[in-house]
């Protein structure tokens, strides 16, 4: 009795840690094509969320955002469509108001998306929430100028941009040329060239990169 | 001199209890998990770090608080070593004062050593030292010193079970007070209103003894703000075991 009381329960263990390891396995054929296609995300209502998470709004905030970018990387490997994004770059910003790299990328991403109205909604509402950072309206600024080519609204962003403290220093001379209308393509590769220098990311600086070649030939070919 | 022996041995009972150190454990692991977490975000890493240390520094802190602080005074009872204290020359008021700070204690000694996890990580990741992270964890502890007069309130006159009910019950009330009174504002009449505002000056307003956002930003926070936090919490601590003294003495323990 003794002895088979032990040896039973080993038996239990192996067959039933078997089986577990078995059922595993089948479950992990079956990820793939639950995985297949963009994820719809759950995203709660922006305005009504911040109670549920009893305080802890910016901790809640980092994981929507960490989520976010999943997303963002998940569907850009395969079809560059992004109806999700804003949602969640809207929920991450209202549980952090503050949160200026969920504005500033959020935005990049967006734009990259070609979702302007989107982008350009993100990056409003970081600017007024966020009145005294100079990268926000430079932002926005930028967008207008590499993306919609629309100078004077660039113009505008770059001039809030410029009468900030702490703005870069690049900041005036991007805002010279634009008032000059001269050299445009050197204020659009001055622009990705200090993204590239500014950045950690090795996504943003890839892309960047790309930019800066593409410009550089335009240059060099007049 | 009797209140202070009361902590110590208050203290050295907490900390045998193997339930803090699966929570301190737990707690650094998060510190040590948010590295993993920054990871897989793009921008934001150093604020993912701080935010969820911060965050875990505060939950368990109010776990420990909680689930040693509401079985304080029910031990003794049930352990029958309550009727040889209270037979002895001490006042019931450095029974309870005693039992508070020696959880205090407790608490103080955790919060130093996840608060060191977490400033050692976070000026690892920054290569200078976040010593702004300070002032957040300082007013953590003062939050937790609020939720330990809370269950130790509740638990001069109730069961384990009900304290630790009504002391999570009004951590996650206290922690929304904030949005109480916004929803008030915006959805209520002049009466809600004034029933809200009213309830909101009772109840422990803990979301106002949260900094971590701001420095998490690195946004200042101005001394004044930092100094009313702490002082408020320090009264209304002060508030609530006045009321668990004056139950304490009243209760009949025949």
């Amino acid at each position: 009795m003794t002895t088979r009381f032990p040896t039973a329960c080993l038996c239990v263990l192996l067959v039933a840690g078997a089986a577990a390891a078995g059922l595993l396995r089948g479950l992990e054929g079956f990820r793939p094509t639950l995985a297949a296609g963009p994820e719809p995300p759950w995203l709660p209502p922006a305005g009504a969320v911040r109670p549920l998470f009893l305080g802890y709004n910016a901790l809640a905030a980092d994981l929507f955002w960490i989520r976010t970018v999943q997303y963002f990387g998940g569907t850009r490997q395969t079809d560059r469509r992004y109806p999700h994004l804003y949602r969640l770059v809207d929920l991450t910003t209202s549980l952090d108001p503050h949160f200026v790299d969920a504005y500033q990328l959020g935005g990049l991403f967006l734009s990259l998306g070609r979702a302007y109205p989107e982008a350009i909604a993100i990056y409003r509402k970081g600017i007024e929430h966020n009145p005294d950072r100079w990268e926000l309206p430079y932002d926005l600024g930028r967008m207008y100028f590499l993306d919609l080519g629309d100078i004077p609204l660039a113009l505008e962003w770059f001039e809030r941009a410029n009468a900030l403290p702490g703005h870069g220093h690049y900041v005036p001379r991007l805002v010279a040329r634009l008032r000059a209308r001269a050299g445009l393509i050197e204020a659009a590769l001055e622009m990705w060239e200090r993204m590239l220098e500014t950045t950690d990311n090795e996504w943003v600086r890839e892309t960047a990169r790309k930019e800066i070649e593409k410009l550089r030939k335009q240059l060099r070919t007049g | 001199m009797r209140t202070a022996a009361i902590a110590f041995n208050t203290f050295r009972e907490a900390i045998r209890d193997r339930i803090l150190y699966s929570l301190l454990v737990f707690a650094l692991a998060m510190i040590g998990g948010s590295l993993i977490l920054s990871m897989l975000s793009v921008g934001g890493e150093v604020k993912i770090i701080k935010d969820l240390g911060l965050a875990a520094i505060g939950l368990v802190g109010i776990l420990i608080a909680v689930f040693i602080g509401v079985g304080l005074v029910h031990k003794e009872i049930e352990r029958r070593t309550l009727y040889t204290i209270i037979t002895k020359p001490i006042r019931r008021s450095d029974f309870i004062l005693g039992k508070f700070l020696g959880l205090a204690l407790t608490l103080a000694v955790n919060v130093a050593i996840m608060g060191a996890g977490l400033l050692l990580l976070a000026s690892a990741m920054e290569a200078r030292l976040a010593w702004e992270l300070l002032l957040p964890v300082a007013l953590t502890f003062v939050k937790l010193m609020v939720v330990t007069a809370i269950a130790v309130l509740f638990s001069t006159f109730s069961t384990p079970t009900l304290s630790a009910i009504f002391t999570l019950a009004l951590v996650v009330v206290g922690s929304l007070a904030e949005d109480l009174k916004l929803f008030a504002v915006t959805f209520g009449g002049p009466l809600l209103q004034g029933v809200v505002e009213a309830v909101y000056l009772i109840l422990p307003n803990l979301a106002s003894l949260d900094v971590g956002g701001a420095v998490a930003h690195g946004r200042p926070v101005p001394a004044a703000v930092a100094g009313l936090a702490a002082a408020y919490g320090l009264t209304y601590m002060v508030a609530l075991l006045a009321v668990a003294v004056w139950v304490f003495q009243y209760r009949d323990f025949k």
